[in-house]
């Protein structure tokens, strides 16, 4: 009786579930659509050079993290599906029914429509799988070719890791079920906000700020070591003073406020503390960008630590915006009367802060899941961008052997091999050569070897015949020099400011060998590889052979063309047995680091890399976007029942259909274009600090037009998702308001 | 004689074809401008079913209401809620408060809608607070204030911007005791005090007690209507609980 109980049930009250169908079909959709291309069936017909095993497993893995996101937002539905269906549990529990079985019924009906919801989830998912197959293909410059990824281990998987979820998700819902008064069910739809009054939510955050501030003074102090030298400039110091002052001025606020609070309002502490925020972000922002700018020691620790010091900062100033969001609101209205009692503001005036001050949690939560999306967006066209541009740049030779002599700090360890296991090799495998190129990079002053702050790194030079050689083997014109002149290579992320400020000031340059002019032809841009430069270097001198013969050899390289591409198992041997003889770590006795790289693996890899990359960030922006709309629209349609009421009262009072419709607008509105606009003004702020960070690769690698490009679509794409999602919660609430 | 409502001959049906439920079966009746008429009846009489039809929430199927000489049942859609909101205050037995505004602030909300000018808001509710002693919490929400401070708060929204009928339904029926005496009192003092007309409908003789004139509802048609006349409220309570024992409601178990 019960199973028919449930299939009525579920038939009858299709249409309230529908939201809860359409949210777990998206969930499913984009689940099975990103895994499939994972399944050990898929076979997208990349190419035989290349190796598809490595992003299968980096993809399961990473789709599978970002899906446990999901899980919040299938509890989040299934609540608004629970407090819909309150009123209707509480006459089954009056009629006699245990609240126990009531609470089964309900896990049935939630069970079947996520069964439902599966099944539609996969269907979807395999239309939907094409644009992810069109993206790979694309990535490895193959035609698209239309494939079926209908597979049984990813439908497996996909109906396992949804059937966990309602399992579990449907589970809390019967314990929730079964602890709540019939009366409290029964009149759940009656209940207006019940308490106006402020949660204890913001000033939990300010304690946990003000701790966490003690965190960051305390970091900010034991960088003393690498940056409270005076010789480093001024913006150093500025960066280090203010890591610590700024923070320390946030504490005592918070401290001084704990002391006079009965004269300083919280609202007022809470205004200090955002502003002072915004100030400790600026100063963690600057980290980055300083330390890059000046070559700082702090390292990648140091890098993350200030960034996460920015992410809890921007946090806090969302959380203190919106809480002050109502306040503002409501000085405003005590005092401007005459806005105040203009038609129904006044009502207009109570929704809106009757909401701010009591869902202030969840609207920072959708203000940062938004940020988080928008970047994740943004952010993954620049950086696989990056990725195939310096693919581009740094694969040139099918054989890349290069040195570093960063460790090496005895002139008679430094390398002078031919690597003539390489050629054995190429002509075991009866792989034709096409150029080989063995050379080495000279210190112009022999001095200079013992130079080895980042700063002070000193520029290698090449010989002019060897550069030549090089040129040939890229299908460059041959250049030349007249006795007594240099010339110089530039990498391609290296500005024309640059440039111009480096010739300017080295028209002439001292060597061992006497000096040397700058050539006419002083600078050339064309791309010959990145390991030709010494490290934090952009910049190689080109000397007469004459010159080079007696100066101090630090580098030995080797850039061979072959006439065929090596295959992809060929490489990895060569790659792993040259690694045994000339390992890449420094402590092998003699200190030279050695590097082989076949152009095969370096595609490969970052192909797979940047897919991988450009696949979960675009995965994580997609599911952070679907709940966090998905929840502001929600949260908008599970309090219809309480603005029925509402709405119904202003009726009575006299409120005509089209000032009431009105109000619905202005109010949904507000309810969406506050967290959306908070959201984009920090997005664009930190799309624009971002980009920003990383101006010279983009300009080098992507071009700033493409790059915009693209951005413009997300941005166009965006918002019309969120028009979308904005006119289906519109017509859903009124429908649900005034009916 | 000065009417402001008057009814002729309002039906009210429910259903269609054979399956016809008569709510309201050809009531006619008039009120006074100043009165305090109360409507009683058993459930299933047609008392709400009434009051809806003379506040224009709902439709009649046949007849006419006047109000103040306008026929009600001949207003356009898109006049009646101008014409409510300029002829007619509401209480309810459920408050209709919006917890989400002050008490000063759900007052004032009637003058808003009504473009009654900013400046004069703040003196009307604060005048009219005095009159209905809820001065001191005119800036506490509903959720701080008793059911009697609340229902006495709906009396001020209703009656604020002076309407021609304020129309009550069952205004004391969440309220103890003590509430309900106090709210009736005040609702006596809105008719004797401030002129208001007033038709309020209820079960409780005790309520119906307050009213000068009390109308009988029974399957839909007036079955007796009493006076108060020069009676004290007592003999009047107790003439009404004989009409009540008549009509099968109230005490059943009468000697």
């Amino acid at each position: 009786m019960y199973a028919k109980l449930v299939f009525r049930n579920a038939k009858r009250s299709a249409k309230d579930y529908l939201v809860y169908i359409v949210t777990m079909t998206i969930c499913v959709m984009l689940f099975y659509a990103f895994l499939s291309i994972t399944s050990r069936y898929y076979n997208p017909g990349i190419g035989t050079e290349y190796d598809f095993t490595f992003v299968s497993d980096g993809m399961k893995m990473a789709i599978c993290a970002v899906t446990l996101l999901l899980l919040f937002l299938i509890r989040y539905v299934n609540n608004y599906m629970l407090r819909r269906k309150q009123k209707e549990f509480a006459i089954q529990s009056v009629m006699g029914m245990e609240q126990r079985t009531v609470a089964w019924i309900f896990f049935a009906e939630t069970f079947l429509m996520g069964v439902i919801s599966i099944i539609t989830g996969i269907f979807s998912g395999v239309f939907c799988s094409q644009f992810i197959t069109g993206m790979l293909l694309s990535a490895y410059e193959q035609d698209y070719k239309l494939s079926w990824t209908f597979f049984p281990d990813t439908v497996i998987l996909t109906i396992c890791f949804f059937s966990l979820s309602f399992l579990a998700v449907g589970l809390l819902n019967v314990r929730t079920i079964r602890k709540i008064k019939i009366i409290d069910m029964l009149y759940a739809d009656k209940q207006n906000d019940p308490h106006i009054n402020r949660s204890r939510y913001m000033p939990v955050m300010a304690v946990l700020y003000t701790i966490f501030l003690i965190f960051v003074i305390t970091v900010g102090i034991s960088k003393m070591y690498f940056y409270s030298d005076p010789r480093f400039p001024v913006p150093v110091h500025i960066m280090f003073w203010g890591n610590i002052i700024a923070p320390a001025t946030s504490f005592l606020l918070s401290v001084v406020w704990c002391i006079v609070r009965k004269k300083w309002s919280f609202n007022r502490y809470i205004f200090a503390a955002a502003v002072l925020s915004l100030v400790n972000t600026g100063f963690a922002a600057s980290v980055p960008v300083i330390q890059s700018r000046y070559m700082l020691a702090g390292g990648a620790g140091t890098l993350n630590t200030y960034l996460l010091f920015l992410l809890v900062d921007v946090s806090f100033w969302i959380c203190c915006i919106i809480y002050l969001a109502g306040n503002l609101l409501s000085e405003w209205k005590e005092k401007s009367p005459g806005c105040r009692y203009r038609g129904t503001n006044l009502f207009f005036f109570g929704q809106i802060i009757s909401k701010l001050n009591t869902t202030s949690k969840t609207m920072t939560l959708i203000c940062l899941t938004f940020v988080l999306s928008v970047f994740l967006f943004v952010a993954a066209p620049a950086l696989t961008g990056w990725a195939s541009g310096y693919l581009d740049i740094r694969s040139l030779y099918d054989v890349q052997i290069s040195t570093r002599y960063n460790s090496v700090y005895d002139e008679a360890d430094l390398p002078q091999d031919n690597y003539e296991s390489v050629t054995d090799f190429l002509h075991e495998k009866d792989i034709a050569v096409a150029y080989d190129c063995t050379f080495s990079l000279y210190l112009p002053d022999r001095e200079d070897f013992r130079k080895r702050a980042k700063l002070d790194f000193p520029i290698a030079a090449i010989s002019l015949s060897d550069y030549n050689t090089l040129r040939e083997m890229l299908g460059y014109e041959q250049i030349s020099l007249n006795e007594g002149e240099f010339t110089t290579q530039w990498k391609t992320i290296a500005t024309g400011e640059e440039r111009n400020e480096f010739l300017s000031n080295h028209t002439v340059i001292s060597t061992d060998m006497g000096t040397l002019d700058l050539a006419e032809n002083a600078c050339h841009l064309e791309v010959i590889g990145e390991t030709v430069y010494n490290s934090y270097t952009d910049v190689l001198y080109v000397f007469p052979d004459s010159i080079c013969s007696n100066l101090l050899s630090v580098m030995r390289n080797r850039y061979v063309k072959t006439e065929t591409t090596i295959p992809y198992n060929e490489a990895v041997y060569l790659e792993t047995s040259f690694s045994q003889k000339y390992p890449e770590t420094p402590d092998n006795g003699n200190g030279v680091q050695y590097y082989i790289r076949t152009s095969t693996q370096q595609i490969n890899s970052s192909i797979a890399g940047s897919f991988i990359l450009q696949a979960t960030m675009i995965y994580s922006a997609v599911v952070l976007m679907v709940i966090c709309l998905t929840i502001l629209s929600l949260q908008q349609l599970l309090d219809a029942a309480h603005y029925k009421y509402r709405f119904g009262v202003l009726r009575r009072l006299g409120a005509d259909r089209h000032e009431t419709e009105l109000l619905i607008l202005k109010q949904l509105a507000v309810w969406f274009g506050l967290p959306v606009t908070i959201a984009a003004f920090v997005s664009v702020i930190v799309t624009a600090y971002f980009f920003k960070t990383i101006s010279a690769q983009i300009s080098a690698y992507i071009g700033i037009g493409a790059l915009l490009t693209q951005v413009g679509a997300i941005v166009c794409i965006l918002v019309l998702l969120l028009i979308c999602y904005f006119i289906s919660t519109w017509i859903l609430f009124r429908k649900a308001v005034t009916e | 004689m000065n009417e402001i409502l008057k009814l002729e001959h309002i039906q009210k049906y429910y259903g269609n074809g054979g399956n016809i439920t008569k709510a309201i079966d050809d009531i006619s009746f008039s009120v006074e401008k100043g009165g305090f008429i109360g409507i009683m009846g058993a459930s299933g009489s047609g008392k709400t079913t009434l009051l809806n039809c003379i506040s224009s929430i709902d439709t009649v199927s046949a007849g006419h209401i006047y109000l103040d000489g306008t026929d009600v049942t001949e207003i356009k859609e898109k006049e009646l809620a101008r014409f409510r909101r300029e002829n007619l205050g509401f209480v309810f037995q459920d408050f209709n408060l919006l917890d989400t505004l002050t008490i000063s602030e759900n007052i004032a909300l009637a003058l808003t809608i009504n473009k009654v000018p900013a400046a004069e808001i703040d003196i009307r509710v604060e005048e009219m607070a005095k009159t209905l002693s809820i001065a001191d919490i005119l800036n506490k929400y509903p959720f701080q204030v008793s059911g009697g401070q609340k229902q006495r708060c709906a009396c001020a929204r209703a009656i604020i911007n002076k309407p021609k009928l304020i129309l009550a339904d069952e205004p004391t029926g969440a309220l103890d005791s003590h509430s309900s005496q106090m709210l009736l009192s005040t609702i006596q003092s809105m008719n004797e005090q401030l002129g208001a007309t007033i038709l309020m409908v209820t079960h409780d003789a005790f309520t119906a007690s307050y009213a000068n004139r009390i109308l009988f509802l029974k399957d839909g048609r007036i079955f007796t209507e009493l006076l108060k006349g020069d009676n004290t409220r007592k003999v009047f309570f107790e003439k009404i609980l004989n009409v009540l024992t008549m009509t099968g409601g109230g005490q059943t178990d009468v000697c």
